[in-house]
């Protein structure tokens, strides 16, 4: 199966950390102008294998051979000098400084002086003006949406000349444009003759821009083979052992009955993004999906309406009572089940354990000396029920695969019954069986009467499951439409702002009512 | 030397390093200055904990350095980093002897409930001040606190070279001495104090609270990740003022006993850099309310060795200060890593 002249190749990697054995044994080859897509459940120990090529962590043992020579990779420098560069999970740019600055600092011919040499930041730009072409590059990072986040890292990595390119789940939040432009460019870089791998959990990235898939469970690559001799459903009954059931994934209609959660004329302002005037009714058992290219204010939409933000306008109610609004100490902690983007910074505490993390999303019904012992308890209840693995209640949170920390986010969130969620992205990061757990826990809230707030970029999703969706641009609801009525196309153009569809969008909104 | 930076990675046996290094250091230092060190350094344990004098003097010195200790580490739990101490426990003093001003001749039952109360308020308003500028307008809580220790100094100093002063000192900046219901009572014919229990009383509900309670695990939190701990309902600012009141009513108890035992009325010069040693004690016990306690009275030995260093070896009393000071460099340097868990 390997081929003939192996650019990289992995012998009997091993790696455990405490009592889990991340990775077991791992051989695995790369060739050179080769895609290889990396599969495997959360927590398999894709990410572990790759930070070993990385340089990360030290293997406990096995070998790492580039052109058939041995190499010790004892960091992400000596990686980098071996032509190895990686796309990470969690981001790495620093938010305080532009784009351009996190650039530089990433690029190795960086002169010492940076005001002197214009050639230097062109060249640097050079990557950015073609794959990014709508991210300036004096925007602070912070300001910037995940999708363009990760444009970011990959270009970063780019401009070190890596030879030898990682990329760890990079489509999980990318829209279809995105990350069609992304497989693009992934195929040109291979036909260039570089070496890619692909850590996904989505088979539309296997089928578009791989050539062989390699598949990871309980830290062994347990199957591989050509993408052309396959098929899509082959690969998954391959990764989960099964097929999946589509038990739970049916949502009623809402209930016709008057308002629960009225989201009234709300304006907020960070950091130089903005929102308008936004004004949203959802019944109960409803979900609204907010459909939005990324920075159009989606997120600070939702840190608003979970009082991280403070509102210069408008309020928060939920069942006639005010929750967030200007001038007060928000009153939503408990009511209100948020998941946000990028949880392992904006859900968890990492550095302290599963069960403290775990016992956030009740905090303020914890007692003033809480019974830890029971908390635990809850705590293992909700690493089952959500299959969260390590199921260790003393684990640092920080410590979980990026799946796996995922699950414990959600299943916090869900665990009480909630009046309104706010799910960025929910299943951001999942594979396929845990993401459909996640759709279950989250329908099983709505159709016990929660409002939902689904922000998304993943038309498919919203298509599918919301009630009606709103579209967000430039921090303004441009308009509201049952999802029955909506199609890709015009919701897609509503989604750039284009002049004549934003007023047939006023037109449905108008009858909206 | 990779070796030594795993070892310098766990903090108890950073601990023992930096004990180690800082006997070798005194030994150099007696050395230096044409002694003996070993026998030196022999005296100088004795002078702290050689009989039972010595050990009631190094209580006595230990007190006000646990105080301060305590009014460091609470702060530290929501990675404040507080250098007010000694501001706090100056503040203190002045607000206590203002209650006790106003009362006059009471009996100590009445009294001294009062005067400590009118410390603890002072020195919590003092730590409070530099919480509600880090809290409202985000001002940096060490540089405030920093200069709050100036002014508290110099507001002592002018109430006793002015208003309060007592004119039959004959020129003596100070008070007049306090009224006997002022002072807080002495154990066993020595010096060491109420204070004392106070402090050991306050570090161990400090523990309990901060490592069991609810509330300990909100500053926990806040300190980790801020943004997850105000959604899950905390209040920040409301925290930051209560850590920097109460560390500052804890310091401002060490100043109002300094004035009422030791001095026995308000004056300059009230403490013997106890609010940096406390600061270097939170350290040294990484921010452990339990581990103090032991910490402050070993610091408060080497602040009673001072005398015997007087005595038998002509060394100025300044010699424990440049101790403590080179104990301060060997605990920066060893514990370099320590910052980055403070700040959060
Ligand atoms: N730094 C660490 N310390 C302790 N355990 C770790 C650490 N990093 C990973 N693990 C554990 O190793 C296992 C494999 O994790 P890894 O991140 O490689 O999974 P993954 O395949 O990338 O999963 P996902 O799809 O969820 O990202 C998990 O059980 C995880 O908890
Ligand atoms: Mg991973």
């Amino acid at each position: 199966m390997p081929p003939t002249s192996s650019r990289v190749e992995l012998r009997r990697l091993s790696k455990r950390f405490g009592t889990v054995q991340a990775c077991a044994g791992v051989d695995l080859h790369l060739g050179a102008g080769e895609v290889v897509a990396l599969l495997g459940e959360n927590g398999a120990g894709k990410s572990t294998l790759m930070k070993l090529l990385y340089g990360v962590y030290p293997p406990d043992s096995g070998d790492i051979l580039i052109d058939g020579r041995p190499v010790i990779v004892d960091s992400p420098r000596r990686a980098r000098a071996l032509g190895i560069g990686m796309v990470f999970q969690q981001f790495s740019l620093i938010p305080a400084l532009s784009v351009r600055e996190n650039l530089m600092l990433a690029y190795p011919g960086a002169p010492w002086w940076q005001g002197s040499s214009a050639g230097a930041w062109s060249r640097v730009l050079q990557r950015l003006e073609t794959l990014a072409p709508e991210v300036h590059p004096n925007s602070k990072v912070a300001e910037l949406a995940v999708g363009q986040r990760q444009q970011i890292e990959l270009i970063k990595v780019l401009n070190l000349d890596a030879s030898i390119v990682i990329l760890d789940e990079p489509t999980s939040v990318l829209t279809p444009q995105e990350a069609e432009r992304l497989w693009g460019m992934v195929r040109q870089l291979a036909d260039s003759g570089h070496t890619l791998v692909f850590i996904t959990h989505k088979m539309e990235d296997v089928m578009a821009c791989t050539d062989r898939v390699a598949v990871m469970r309980n830290g062994q690559v347990v199957e591989e083979c050509r993408v052309a001799d396959t098929t899509e459903q082959a690969l998954v009954t391959r990764m989960m052992g099964g097929s999946l059931s589509e038990d739970g994934l049916r949502i009623d209609s809402p209930r016709p009955r008057a308002h629960r959660v009225w989201m009234k004329n709300i304006s907020a302002t960070r950091q130089g993004e903005h929102i308008r005037g936004i004004d949203l009714k959802l019944m109960p058992g409803e979900i609204l999906g907010i459909a939005g290219v990324s920075g159009n204010g989606q997120h600070l939409f939702a840190d608003a309406m979970a009082g991280l933000v403070p509102l210069t306008e408008g309020e928060l109610i939920i069942d006639g009572e005010v929750v967030v609004g200007p001038k007060m100490r928000p009153a939503i902690a408990g009511r209100l089940g948020y998941i946000p983007e990028q949880p392992a910074v904006n859900a968890v505490a990492g550095d302290l354990d599963l069960t403290i993390n775990a016992a956030l999303g009740r905090f303020k019904a914890l007692a003033l000396f809480p019974d830890w012992d029971a908390e635990r308890k809850r705590t293992e209840e909700l690493i089952n029920a959500f299959n969260v693995r390590p199921p260790d209640p003393a684990l640092a949170v920080g410590q979980l695969s990026g799946g796996n920390l995922q699950k414990l986010v959600v299943g916090r969130e869900l665990a009480t019954p909630r009046e309104l969620i706010i799910a960025c992205y929910p299943t951001m990061g999942l594979d396929a069986g845990a993401a459909q757990a996640i759709y279950q826990a989250l329908f099983k809230q709505v159709s016990a009467g929660a409002c939902m707030l689904w922000i998304s970029e993943d038309l498919d999703d919203l298509l599918q499951y919301a009630h009606r969706i709103a579209v967000l641009h430039a921090g303004e609801i441009v308009g509201v439409i049952e999802a029955k009525q909506a199609d890709r196309y015009s919701l897609g153009t509503w989604m750039t702002g284009g002049v004549s569809s934003s007023q047939s969008i006023a037109e449905t909104a108008a009858l909206d009512p | 030397m990779k070796g030594l930076a795993a070892i310098v990675q766990h903090s108890s046996s950073r601990g023992a390093l930096s004990a180690l290094l800082f006997t070798l250091a005194c030994l150099g230092f007696f050395w230096l200055n044409g002694h003996q060190p070993v026998a030196l350094f022999r005296e100088m344990v004795l002078g702290a904990f050689g009989d039972g004098y010595a050990l009631s003097e190094t209580l006595v010195k230990a007190t006000p350095i646990l105080f301060c200790a305590l009014a460091v580490a609470l702060p530290a739990r929501l990675g404040l980093i507080s250098v007010g101490g000694d501001g706090q426990l100056y503040f203190g003093a002045l607000t206590g002897t203002a209650v006790i001003l106003a009362l006059g001749d009471l009996s100590a039952p009445v009294m001294l409930p009062l005067m400590l109360l009118g410390a603890a308020a002072g020195g919590a308003l003092w730590g409070a001040l530099a919480g509600a500028l880090r809290a409202r307008i985000e001002v940096n809580e060490t540089i405030s606190t920093l200069l709050l220790n100036y002014i508290a100094v110099l507001l002592v100093d002018y109430a006793v070279h002015g208003p309060w002063k007592d004119q039959s000192n004959l020129g003596w900046p100070a008070t007049s001495p306090f009224p006997a219901g002022a002072i807080l009572p002495t154990f066993f014919d020595t010096r060491v104090h109420l204070g004392l229990l106070l402090a050991v009383i306050a570090a161990v509900l400090l523990y309990i609270f901060a490592s069991r309670s609810r509330w300990g695990l909100g500053l926990t939190l806040l300190r980790s990740n801020q943004r997850v701990g105000r959604g899950a309902g905390i209040n920040y600012p409301l925290n930051v003022l209560l850590v920097m009141g109460i560390g500052g009513a804890l310091a401002g108890l060490a100043g109002i006993a300094e004035a009422s035992v030791i001095q026995g009325r308000l004056q300059g010069g009230l403490s013997a850099g106890y609010g940096i040693s406390g600061f270097l004690v939170a350290w040294l016990a990484g921010q452990k309310f339990l581990l103090i306690i032991p910490l402050a009275v070993l610091m408060g030995g080497l602040q009673a060795s001072a005398d015997s260093l007087q005595l038998f070896a002509q060394m100025p009393s300044s010699s424990a200060v440049i101790l403590q000071g080179i104990l301060f460099a060997i605990v920066l340097a060893v514990g370099g890593r320590w910052r980055e868990r403070m700040v959060p």
